[in-house]
């Protein structure tokens, strides 16, 4: 089919060149053409003598000028050639144009490849569709219609899954923009920009923070992160406070209470030691830390949770999560003997047994 | 006038033109061309303070200090010699540490420069030729990494 | 399919151009008329091809065709449709495209309108388009296919460099190129006019339309893309010296000068030699304008193209055909024959002087702009010229054009009476001195600006007052001025407007000294004093965009106490690109405008701003709009269309005026 196309486009472009050579001349002679030309100077002159350009002197020389150089120009008329030369050069463009043009799209081209536009592709096999792809359709639904707060809810969580922080932020801005400032939205908008600012709490997410604490006073985390944002600017003393305050607000078992502690420790500790200002620790939150001090500190809010449910004991939720976070640091030992207490405490549970024994199941620590 | 004569006069006036030009053209070139150096030909040259130059690397990681009223303060390194860039004024949109950037200014001390214009590198795939040209010669750079193709 | 039918006609196209470039020659050669007429239908074919592969390619940008590696590159679905199109020369593989179809377009333009012309002249001057046209189209197809494919399309494109996503780049590198590739076909009209041997009057009456028209382009491309480049970039300035600018320059001296040495051999058969040598001259610079932007051995705005193939590939190019034209003009610039004869005052004198001054203006650029390549290849040393050098050695060759301008307009053809010309320029040097006293009584300020204004003054008025002489003549009542003035030849007008236009623009860049720039940091309900302006800051919010999120801060422009305009500056993020770029606020009020930049927002949510008043700066672009005017009304001027008039009737109809 495309070689029909091709075909006739290159009859076509053959055509261009062979038809004059059949068609009847009826070009202007050059005799015509220059007197023609003479006439037109001559009018050039006279309209110059008027409006007093030129002398009616100088005229009468400029046109005796004009008037040789029409005696030069058509001395010599070219003579017509014989038919042999067309003859040759038709033939010559008939092999050489399709040759040439084949030959060199065959080294370039992609005649087999048809027209992929971007809908078509996008609408074409949607259950095999891959999670790009997928994405990609969605913004680009987005894009079409930015007013769709169901769209923006499902890419954040999205974005937040992929770690693609820059672009949940974005999500939560026009949740935001959709749905107004609530404190839930306005944490996780400041969130995401944290974790993309690599462990940095920008501007942007110092206002949301802000926000979000003005909305809600009796949350918790925005302090957290409204100390660290002190911090990162080198305001020690607001910082040590806020950490204070936040530890003596919040409940003991509150999961950021071990970072806070640290980050109180390494304040602390440097405050004596004035001498080596000119390096801010690289403060973060747990996100952004590198791995082997997150895995200290994930480490240490087990520990601490591990404690407290031998000494007081826990739900059935709060044991599972021990028994998971112990899965995830791969400690399978440890999670045995966790998912074994738990069995003890909850013994009297039917349900939270089942719960524990699907859990055990589901990680793999069976018997 | 003869032929002659109109033909002296032309040449007169073209040779005139010209002289007038080519004055101006030496007389700006002493006085508003501006060298290039990296951080480390420039430490290698010895060149006296107020010497106008370009001086190009990448922002030092961490070492831009920003000021009261838009001074701002920073590290050009080519990762051998390093010199600080003292700025007033507002840095381009993609001023960022570890990027390339050019400044062009005054030499004011051995490894300090007062700039007074602050280019900085387009996008990712664009860094000021010189910039490049410099990093290479340190070795700091590899062609594997995006070319300086440009596009501000 | 229709990407590879595009693809297909492409390199169809090739093949004509080389049928184009070798038939029509050889007919010239043997004197065979009818291969001569080939070049024609030929010259209209290859357009319609290279359109067609332009079209596939527009194609497959508007339907995010991603199998293709340069709508990967340049595209992305979510893009405005304006912007999917302007893509398609945002990038280097399409601009080269546009390049070619532009060339082609001229050459079928020719051959269109060539009836009036000797066939021999007109098949070799087609002939040599399609040499230029071949040597792109190889170019492309070899080292810049945009029609590349790609088995396994991405689901998203990289998106256009957003600095590029605007409006002005939607216009401008199409203008810029109709005026750049335009100098092609007087290139080859004079390379033909070399090759038949046949070089007077009647050619140049053949190439000043084109000249003309190429010149308008150009104007209006380089003025577009300095307004771009205001408002764009975002730091206020419209003129960098920047490299690329400066090859837009030079062929648009190169140009102008032609425009006149044409003017003059046109009527005259003077200057001859000097005018194929600027008409080869101008086409040279614009190839070298080529060069430079597309090698990528300048770092700057436009230079998409890094790779030395490409280089080369162009740098042969160039060599070939600046070489090779020069050679040919050495061969036979020799069997011109002296024409007209003039006096060294005359309007033929003052055009000489025109040129000189014009010329050696393109060579200064020339010198400034190629000098580091030059020093650095050859010793290694980087330096940058700026903009220093070019305004202490343009500055004072382009101040005499201006102030010869007028009086070359008085003077008269062959003699000219130059005492008269002055004393009629006396009204134009009275006002350019009252113009300079109040300003300078007023404003104060810079000297260089008072000069400045005194001489664009002096220049718009002088410029009208030949026009002015014919018209209103001793006891002519105002009907009878009207009819004089509407009897007037069109030509007559566009010089007019034309010169007045470069003082318009003169008056404009010599505004500039009075300025008023501030750089602040903001925060809502600031009050800032700008110029005659105060300045409130109103709420700095954030809207996202299509494909970019804004950070806006709106403000009002009073004038006491009275809102006269708002202006909405912005900072806006790419995400695809990971890019911020700066959105200018401007307003425009009366001829100047106040212009607002956003840089960087501080952590206690204040916004670092520059501010700007500029009067009469619109008056920079006013002025060019006006030299684009007169030159399309000379262009209107029915004894110049002689060239590309169909059959001319009878002697008898010519105008007997």
């Amino acid at each position: 089919m495309i070689w029909i196309v091709f075909a006739t486009m290159t009859g076509a472009a053959v055509l261009a060149f062979l038809w004059p050579l059949a068609a009847k001349r009826n070009a202007a002679s050059r005799l015509e053409i220059e007197t023609n030309l003479y006439h037109a100077e001559l009018g050039d002159i006279d309209r110059d003598v008027k409006r007093g350009l030129m002398t009616e002197a100088d005229a009468q020389a400029a046109k005796a000028e004009a008037a040789r150089r029409l005696l030069a120009a058509t001395a010599v008329e070219p003579a017509q050639a014989g038919p042999r030369g067309v003859k040759f050069a038709s033939l010559a463009v008939i092999l050489i144009v399709p040759i040439l043009t084949v030959g060199l799209y065959l080294r370039l081209g992609a005649p087999d490849y048809a027209d992929m536009p971007l809908q078509a592709r996008l609408q074409a096999q949607p259950a095999n569709m891959d999670m790009a792809a997928a994405l990609a359709r969605i913004e680009g639904h987005l894009a079409q219609e930015p007013d769709d707060a169901r769209g923006w809810e499902i890419m954040a969580q999205v974005y937040t899954r992929l770690e693609r922080p820059g672009d949940a932020a974005k999500a939560y801005r026009n949740l935001i923009r959709l749905q107004g400032a609530s404190p839930d939205l306005l944490m996780a908008l400041g969130q995401s920009l944290v974790f993309a600012d690599q462990g940095r709490v920008n501007e942007e997410a110092l206002a949301a923070f802000q926000k979000a604490l003005a909305a809600q006073p009796s949350r918790l985390e925005p302090r957290f992160y409204l100390a660290l944002a002190a911090e990162q600017q080198g305001d020690k003393t607001t910082a040590l406070e806020g950490y204070a305050k936040l530890l003596a607000d919040a409940p003991a078992d509150a999961p950021f209470v071990p970072m806070v502690r640290e980050r109180i420790a390494k304040l602390g500790g440097e405050a004596p030691a004035a001498a080596a200002p000119a390096a801010p620790s690289p403060g973060a939150a747990i996100a952004a830390m590198p791995p082997a001090e997150r895995e200290t500190m994930i480490r240490g809010m087990v520990e601490g949770l591990a404690a407290r449910l031998a000494a007081n004991g826990g739900s059935l939720e709060e044991w599972s999560r021990l028994v998971r976070a112990y899965t995830v640091l791969r400690e399978p030992e440890k999670a045995r003997l966790a998912l074994g207490e738990a069995r003890r405490a909850l013994g009297a549970n039917a349900p939270a047994m089942a719960a524990l024994e699907a859990l055990a199941n589901e990680l793999g620590l069976g018997g | 006038m003869t032929r002659k004569g109109r033909r002296l006069t032309l040449i007169a006036s073209m040779l005139a033109v010209l002289g007038v030009a080519a004055g101006l053209v030496l007389f700006a070139m002493r006085d508003s061309i501006v060298f290039f150096y990296g951080p480390s030909e420039l430490a290698e040259k010895a060149l006296s303070p107020g010497t106008r130059l370009r001086i190009g690397g990448l922002v030092k990681d961490g070492s831009v200090v920003r000021g009261e009223n838009k001074s701002i303060s920073f590290v050009i390194t080519d990762s051998n010699k390093e010199v600080r860039v003292a700025y007033v004024g507002q840095v381009p949109d993609l001023f960022r540490e570890g990027q390339g950037v050019v400044a062009e200014g005054v030499l004011v001390g051995p490894g300090q420069f007062r700039a007074d214009s602050v280019l900085a590198k387009h996008d990712e795939k664009y860094m000021p030729r010189e910039v490049a040209d410099a990093l290479k010669k340190q070795g700091v750079w590899n062609d594997g990494a995006p070319a300086p193709a440009a596009s501000k | 399919m229709i990407t590879e039918i595009g693809h297909y006609a492409l390199v169809l196209a090739l093949a004509l151009a080389m049928v184009q470039s070798t038939a029509p020659l050889w007919g010239v050669w043997r004197g065979d008329v009818a291969l001569m007429a080939t070049a024609r239908p030929v010259a209209v074919a290859q357009f319609l091809l290279i359109a067609l592969s332009f079209a596939a390619l527009t194609h497959a940008y508007l339907i995010s065709d991603f199998s293709l590696l340069n709508v990967v590159e340049n595209s992305h679905s979510a893009k405005p449709l304006i912007y999917k199109i302007s893509g398609v020369w945002g990038n280097h593989e399409g601009s080269m495209l546009l390049w070619v179809l532009i060339l082609a377009l001229f050459g079928a333009l020719v051959a269109l309108g060539s009836r009036a012309m000797p066939v021999d002249l007109a098949a070799a001057t087609l002939a040599v388009q399609a040499w230029v046209g071949a040597a792109f189209l190889f170019f492309i197809l070899l080292t810049s296919n945009p029609f590349l494919r790609l088995a396994q399309p991405p689901i998203e494109g990289r998106d256009l460099n957003p600095i590029l996503q605007d409006l002005g780049l939607a216009i401008h590198p199409p203008l810029l190129y109709l005026g750049y590739v335009g100098f092609s076909i007087t290139f080859s009209f004079a390379a033909a006019a070399l090759i038949c041997g046949r070089i007077d009057a009647s050619w140049a009456r053949f190439v000043r339309p084109w000249t003309l028209l190429a010149w308008i382009f150009l104007t209006l491309g380089i003025a577009m893309g300095s307004y771009w480049a205001y408002y764009t970039l975002g730091w206020g300035g419209f003129w960098f010296w920047d490299p690329v600018e400066n090859a837009s320059l030079m062929p648009w001296l190169a140009g102008t000068a032609l425009l006149h040495t044409a003017a003059v051999m046109e009527k005259r058969d003077a200057l001859k030699i000097w005018t194929i040598f600027l008409a080869i001259l101008a086409f040279s610079l614009s190839l070298l304008g080529t060069f430079l932007v597309r090698s990528g051995v300048l770092t700057s705005v436009h230079a998409f193209a890094n790779d030395p193939a490409r280089g080369v590939f162009i740098l042969a190019i160039l060599v070939f055909f600046i070489g090779g034209s020069l050679a040919l003009f050495a061969w036979r610039a020799s069997r011109l024959r002296q024409g007209g004869i003039f006096a060294p005052v005359s309007r033929e004198g003052a055009l000489v002087l025109n040129n000189l001054l014009l010329t050696t203006c393109c060579a200064t650029v020339f010198v400034g702009t190629l000098y580091p390549l030059a020093l650095e290849s050859m010793t290694g040393e980087k330096i940058s010229v700026g903009a220093p050098f070019f305004n202490l050695t343009f500055g004072p060759l382009f101040v005499p054009i201006m102030l010869v301008m007028p009086l070359g307009q008085m003077l008269a053809w062959k003699r000219g009476d130059l005492l008269g010309a002055a004393q009629r320029l006396m009204v134009a040097l009275a006002v350019g001195f009252a113009v300079a006293l109040i300003f300078g009584a007023l404003r104060g300020g810079p000297v260089l600006s008072i000069v400045g204004v005194a001489i664009a003054a002096y220049l718009v008025v002088g410029s009208f007052v030949e026009v002015y002489g014919r018209i209103a003549a001793r006891g002519v009542t105002l009907g009878g001025a009207i009819s004089r003035a509407m009897g007037l030849p069109r030509s007559a007008w566009g010089t007019a407007f034309a010169h007045a236009g470069i003082g318009v623009t003169l008056f404009g860049l010599a505004a500039t000294g009075w300025g008023v720039e501030l750089v602040q940091t903001i925060k809502p309900g600031d009050q800032i004093a700008l110029g005659p302006y105060q300045l409130v800051v109103g709420d700095i919010v954030k809207r996202p965009g299509s494909n970019f999120d804004a950070t806006v801060a709106p403000m009002e422009v009073r004038s006491g106490g009275v809102v006269v305009a708002t202006v909405n500056p912005a900072k806006r993020f790419y995400p695809a690109r990971q890019m911020p770029t700066t959105e200018a606020g401007i307003a425009t009020l009366g001829l100047g405008q106040v212009y607002v930049s956003l840089s960087q927002q501080n952590p206690d949510g204040s916004l670092d701003a520059n501010l700007y008043w500029k009067p009469f700066v619109t008056l920079i672009w006013i002025g060019t709009l006006l030299m684009a005017l007169g030159g399309g009304l000379s262009l209107s001027d029915r004894r110049l269309r002689i060239g590309v008039a169909r059959r001319a009737r009878t002697p008898a109809a010519q105008p007997a005026e």
